[in-house]
């Protein structure tokens, strides 16, 4: 694979990962999309050396990828998950020179609804069992989700004279869709300093900002939760706010990264949930917190996700491999790309520059 | 052979290199790496910039004409905060 001026093709069948046990109440239907990912490396100087770090879905239950192809003209690339959060990355790199820089990709993907029983979650819940060692990382602090400080004050004030798990869940949910609001002005999905949000007492932001806000107060009050970095694929049945296509199923997503999070509770598992597409409702169709369709939706999004969407990792504040210039990494939501020291700006895909597309099987 | 020792002298003072080590305050993603490069970069008589996130630190190549306070200000155009940990002439 180093040979230059080669188009490379390369095609994997991702396998399936065994099932969580949360996974109890995925949709009988599926929806199929094809996504396209082209980039195209931009540059402001003649002869430049290049470095893309590509996040990749994985699979579960509810989201498969069924097909995996990629080919450009790169000089090395590896489709590599050595980092502490096992993000599956396609890593692709171009020697210094003045050719186009061009990485093209396809997958199908398949998602069915995810939705976690209520009655098992609160089952569970009572049942008050351990924690599993492999989920106790999400319960750690990292750069942008403290857990002590401010955080726990906030989470102690919220869960106080609480026990039982899922029912801290739902004060800190109800606690975090009431307080935080959609900032249209935030660049991309936004930093996600949870703890520079409380510090602040601004609570204006997007999805990665509410949602790491969620995250750092669970993991505060001792609920083991993430972030889960990924992007929309096509229309969404509940409202235009929450993902479209045209109708013929066709979307342009090159900027529809969304971040979700998720919630563990011993005996239903990861549980999702999606505090931050509260605000976003609330912002894009202008309605009020207690209007009947906010209510409806916060109603469904404290134990499930639409599917409109494939997931990529659970990472935050971490190194990807090979180890870039710029380190530690805030997260893995966009494609992330280097010129020498230089970071590609993942927020602008014209100057960047990279084109995505989804096409859903009607 | 003074005076030409003394030319000499003066012509590699004026042209004498500069760093300066700079703590950035502020940056919280790599982007704001570039950011900040590319604002420092902007100021006529800087001819390099390195930013790092994990050391959250600035490394600025420049000429006799640049001063700290342009190079602060550089930094806090783009929203950060510096402080100047050394200068030495190269």
């Amino acid at each position: 694979m180093l040979r230059r001026d080669f188009l490379k093709t390369s095609m994997v069948t991702m396998g399936a990962i065994s099932l969580a046990s949360s996974e109890l109440l995925a949709g009988e239907k599926s929806r199929k999309f094809k996504v396209v990912l082209d980039f195209d490396i931009k540059y402001d100087e003649k002869n430049y050396e290049a470095k893309l770090w590509n996040p990749l879905p994985f699979n579960a239950e509810y989201q498969k990828v069924k097909f995996f192809k990629f080919d450009g003209n790169y000089d090395n690339y590896n489709i590599n998950r050595d980092n502490t959060y096992d993000a599956k990355t396609l890593f692709t790199s171009w020697k210094k020179s003045d050719k186009k820089k061009l990485l093209h990709i396809e997958m199908e993907i398949e998602t069915r609804y995810r939705e976690v029983s209520m009655k098992l979650i609160k089952k569970a819940s009572k049942e008050n069992l351990p924690l599993p060692e492999n989920v106790k990382l999400y319960l750690e602090p990292t750069e942008h989700i403290p857990t002590d400080g401010k955080i726990k004050e906030v989470a102690d004030k919220i869960t106080k004279n609480m026990t039982d798990r899922f029912e801290k869940v739902q004060a800190i949910y109800d606690w975090v869709t009431e307080t935080t609001f959609r900032d249209p002005k935030v660049l991309g999905c936004g930093i996600g300093d949870a703890g520079k949000m409380v510090e602040s007492g601004y609570f204006g932001g997007k999805c990665t900002d509410i949602s790491s806000l969620f995250v750092a107060i669970l993991r505060a009050a001792g609920i083991p939760s993430r972030e889960v970095f990924g992007i929309r694929l096509g229309k969404s049945e509940f409202s235009k706010a929450l993902g479209k296509s045209d109708a013929k199923g066709f979307a342009n997503i090159s900027t529809w990264q969304h971040c979700r999070a998720e919630y563990f509770i011993p005996g239903a598992g990861w549980i999702p949930s999606d505090p931050a597409d509260i605000t976003k409702l609330e912002l894009v169709e202008r309605l009020d917190y207690n209007d009947p369709k906010v209510k409806k939706l916060r109603a469904k999004y404290i134990n499930s996700w639409e599917m409109n969407w494939v997931g990529f990792n659970y990472a935050r504040d971490f190194e990807l491999s090979p180890k870039p210039t710029q380190f530690p990494l805030n997260m893995l939501g966009y494609p992330y790309g280097e010129i020498d020291d230089e970071v590609l700006n993942y927020y602008n895909p014209k100057t960047f520059s990279f084109n995505f597309t989804s096409q859903e099987e009607l | 052979m003074k005076i030409f020792l003394s030319l000499i002298l003066a012509f590699t003072f004026a042209f004498a290199q500069k760093v300066a080590v700079i703590d950035v305050e502020g940056m919280t993603c790599p982007l704001c790496t570039t950011a900040i490069k590319k604002s420092l970069k902007q100021i006529d008589g800087v001819s390099n910039a390195k930013v790092r996130l994990n050391t959250r630190q600035a490394t600025v190549y420049f000429d006799e004409k640049v001063t700290k306070k342009q190079l602060l200000k550089a930094i806090e155009a783009v929203g950060y905060k510096g402080k100047i940990i050394s200068i030495k002439t190269e």
